[in-house]
């Protein structure tokens, strides 16, 4: 028993002091962060730089623009005070076709202005005619007039239905020219994107939202709401409301999120929430490997060099193995405590207000330790057994590599969870044991520790199984592997060899 | 005394030790000696409690192994490893804590020992500083820092330059007054030669010759007589009661068949016909016994 704790102390020690430690304790995390709050710095930073151009073919009334304008200028300005979106009305007036369509138009329009001319100056002349007492041929000239008029009427109907088709003809040039127009500045990455606003708008209520990102849902959310409150602005003008009520009424509704936690109600930050969640995932992973990786080098490495073989004729391979295993826990709990450390200093300095960050709490502190000191147990055990079946340095060079890159997965299921933390798919991953504590502590950053007391209770007892387990396998192969020299065990080996010791 | 009874040990199908049996006294230097794959190494391993044998028992001092401290053996492995990033003091300090001594014993019995190995200025080096040699030397004095009553050393000399051969045979000399057992397993037979006094051959895992150094030496005495001549010894061919075992231009060696016959005539011709520079007997070498053994415990087994 005592051999154990001097075995333990040692590779504590040896490895305390180690450049390595010191490497993953305090550059590793700081590289880490760095590295995952560079993007997000940089996406947020081009967001601020450019005004987006909004094109809009109208169909409908002039005024919708300006409105959308006005609303846009009102909700989302930039950094710097100006209008994130300009709202830009698509011309036409280069389009051929819509310049031919506009002159007939035109010309028809001149038509119908003389003929209503015509027409009016006729009943002008009925209306001098007929109060005229002692007009000589007083009733000829009424009759003649009126034929006149019945005439230059008939013929004012022609030219008004043919300026009618003129205009409709004219409105579906300007809109698929219009489109046509926008597509292409759309393609030449002039516009973000158009919105066609159909001509019955007030009835019809449904508007086009063309883009090349369709999935930019920020964007096109904010468009929506915008739009949404203009044309309910319109329609409730059309209905002679005043416009003070109007805008009394459209006063939005603003939503602040709370979350349901252990110390009472938390306001809610998605990028607190989502970074914090990965950082805390991340940490844990690098604690479980950075220990986990001692210990699988330090097995294999006395496997290599012999020295194996000296402490086994002091020790107990059980003794050597618990050693080993406590002796690199104790030195990722150093790790993770002084984390904790860093934590709790950058808080104590108000680096960051522990009361915007809900999850910097000591209860979450001690989940962290509980879930690094179980999956820390459960990957040793791993660790210690491919350690001792391997023999040489190269493979075991390929296996590390092989068991970070699979062990990195977890991580990458870990975002996943940020989409649907509810999921019954989260829930089943939740229970396999590799991946249990990376999922709980996402999880308990993300939902708070109350809301899932029956799922740490679940998920410490399934671990603690599979630790029990996993460390009963390990001592066996524990013990054969390590005297076995110059030749890596294969499956069959591994399988007689459990059944037989 | 350790006494090795029957051991027998198979992996898988391969019997490595097939009733294994020695005794070795206190104050005595046993060899181990035997072929590569013989079961040496398993052998030592058994008797580290590194291994368990199949069958057969080891006793100390009519004690069962499972019963005797870890602690009185001290044990030099083969294949040498320590920790390349640790001081050799630490080091040290380490293996001596793990046989249950005080840190603080266990740091001057290891500087007592540097400064014996004249490597008292190394303490505080890190090992992978140390050339192979120095390291070799560390390892043997972490296998014997807690003054263990047993001694085994696999291939101590493998290595060690002339001088540091004699300095590492000293201490073990040392240890032998101090009546303690010493098991050696080597394939240097000068250095057994020159060291031990019980030895053991084994091939295949059975001993196939057990005894003092002396009466072996007895035992294959091949009456053998070594001649150097200033003239040419062709005429020993003529010669009757005499075997010529291995003839070079004007030295011979030769066996003389009959002892009760007439040596004095034999010799009197001899020295009569040339003028003889040398003439001794031939002790018999221990490597020429080994692979004399081995080979035929090896055709006979083949049979």
């Amino acid at each position: 028993m005592k051999n154990f704790f001097r075995i333990a102390r040692w590779e504590y020690m040896t490895r305390f002091r180690s450049r390595s430690f010191l490497f993953s304790t305090f550059i590793l995390p700081m590289l880490f962060s760095l590295l995952i709050t560079l993007p997000a710095f940089f996406l947020t930073y081009e967001e601020e730089v450019s005004t987006k151009l909004i094109g809009v073919v109208n169909l409908g009334e002039r005024s919708l623009v300006t409105n959308l304008q006005k609303q846009l200028n009102k909700n989302f300005r930039l950094k710097n005070g100006t209008p994130e979106y300009v709202v830009m009305p698509v011309s036409v007036d280069n389009s051929p076709d819509y310049k031919k369509a506009h002159s007939e138009l035109q010309t028809m329009q001149a038509r119908m202005d003389s003929i209503t001319q015509a027409y009016n100056a006729i009943k002008d002349l009925r209306v001098q005619y007929y109060n005229r007492r002692n007009l000589p041929n007083k009733n000829y000239l009424l009759q003649k007039t009126y034929d006149e008029m019945v005439e230059t009427r008939e013929l004012k109907d022609l030219i008004e239905i043919e300026l009618e088709t003129h205009q409709a003809q004219l409105d579906s040039v300007f809109n698929s020219e219009a489109r046509r127009a926008a597509d292409s500045l759309l393609f030449k990455q002039v516009l973000n994107a158009y919105l066609v606003i159909p001509e019955d708008i007030e009835d019809n209520s449904v508007i086009e939202y063309h883009t090349y990102t369709p999935g930019n849902l920020l964007e096109a959310e904010r468009l929506h709401a915008v739009l949404n409150e203009i044309i309910i602005e319109a329609r409730m003008a059309n209905a002679n409301i005043n416009t003070r009520q109007i805008s009394e009424w459209l006063e939005p509704v603003q939503l602040k999120k709370y979350q349901l936690r252990a110390r009472g109600e938390q306001e809610w930050n998605f990028y607190v929430e989502f970074y914090g969640s990965i950082i805390g995932v991340v940490l844990l992973f690098m604690a479980i490997f950075t220990s986990g990786g001692f210990l699988f080098s330090s097995v294999l490495q006395e496997k290599t060099n012999r020295v194996i073989e000296v402490l086994l004729s002091y020790a107990s391979s059980r003794q050597i193995m618990a050693g080993k295993i406590f002796g690199l826990g104790f030195l990722g709990l150093t790790q993770v405590l002084i984390w904790l450390g860093i934590a709790a200093l950058f808080v104590f300095l108000n680096l960051f207000q522990a009361g915007q960050i809900p999850y910097l709490n000591w209860d979450n502190a001690l989940y962290f330790l509980l879930y690094f000191c179980l999956g820390y147990l459960l990957y040793a055990a791993i660790f210690v057994s491919i350690g001792a079946v391997f023999s040489s340095e190269q493979e075991a060079q390929q296996i590390n590599l092989v068991l970070r890159t699979l062990a990195i997965l977890p991580v990458l299921l870990v975002f996943l969870l940020l989409k649907e933390p509810n999921s019954g798919i989260i829930q089943v991953l939740t229970y396999i044991p590799l991946l249990t504590p990376y999922f709980m502590i996402m999880r308990i950053s993300q939902q708070g520790a109350l809301a899932l007391q029956a799922d740490i209770y679940i998920t410490t007892v399934i671990l603690v199984v599979s630790i029990i387990g996993m460390v009963f396998v390990a001592a066996k192969i524990f013990r054969m592997g390590i005297l076995m020299y110059g030749k890596k065990l294969n499956w069959k080996e591994i399988k007689l060899l459990l059944k037989t010791s | 005394m350790l006494e090795v009874k029957e051991l027998r040990k198979a992996f898988n199908e391969n019997q490595v030790l097939d009733s294994l049996s020695f005794r070795v006294k206190p104050g005595e230097i046993f060899s181990l000696l035997g072929p590569n794959g013989a079961g040496k190494t398993t052998t030592i391993r058994i008797l580290m409690n590194i291994l368990r044998a199949d069958e057969g028992e080891i006793l100390y001092n009519g004690e069962p192994r499972s019963k005797v401290s870890q602690r009185k053996f001290g044990y030099l492995p083969e294949e040498r490893g320590l920790y390349q990033r640790a001081t050799v003091l630490a080091l040290l300090t380490y293996f001596g804590t793990l046989n249950n001594m005080s840190r603080h014993r266990a740091e001057i019995e290891a500087i007592r020992f540097l400064d014996r190995m004249g490597l008292v200025e190394y303490t505080e080096k890190m090992v992978n500083e140390l050339s192979k040699g120095m390291q070799q030397k560390i390892q043997f004095i972490a296998s014997t820092l807690h003054a263990p009553e047993i001694l085994i050393l696999d291939e101590p000399f493998a290595g060690l330059d002339p001088v540091n051969q004699i300095v590492l045979r000293e201490i073990i000399r040392q240890y032998q007054e101090e009546g303690k057992i010493i098991i050696l397993s080597t394939h240097q037979m000068d250095e057994v030669e020159k060291l031990s006094d019980h030895i053991c051959l084994i091939n295949q895992g059975r001993v196939i010759l057990d005894g003092k150094m002396e009466e072996i030496k007895k035992q294959y005495r091949e009456d053998a007589y070594y001649i150097e001549a200033e003239d040419d010894l062709g005429f020993l061919h003529e010669m009757e009661d005499i075997e010529i075992l291995e003839e070079k231009n004007k030295s011979c060696k030769i066996a003389i068949k009959n002892m009760n016959g007439d040596f004095k005539k034999i010799i009197s011709k001899l020295f009569s016909r040339a003028t003889v520079k040398k003439f001794y007997m031939v002790e018999p070498n221990l490597h020429d016994i080994f692979i004399k053994l081995i080979q035929k415990d090896n055709s006979q087994a083949s049979k």
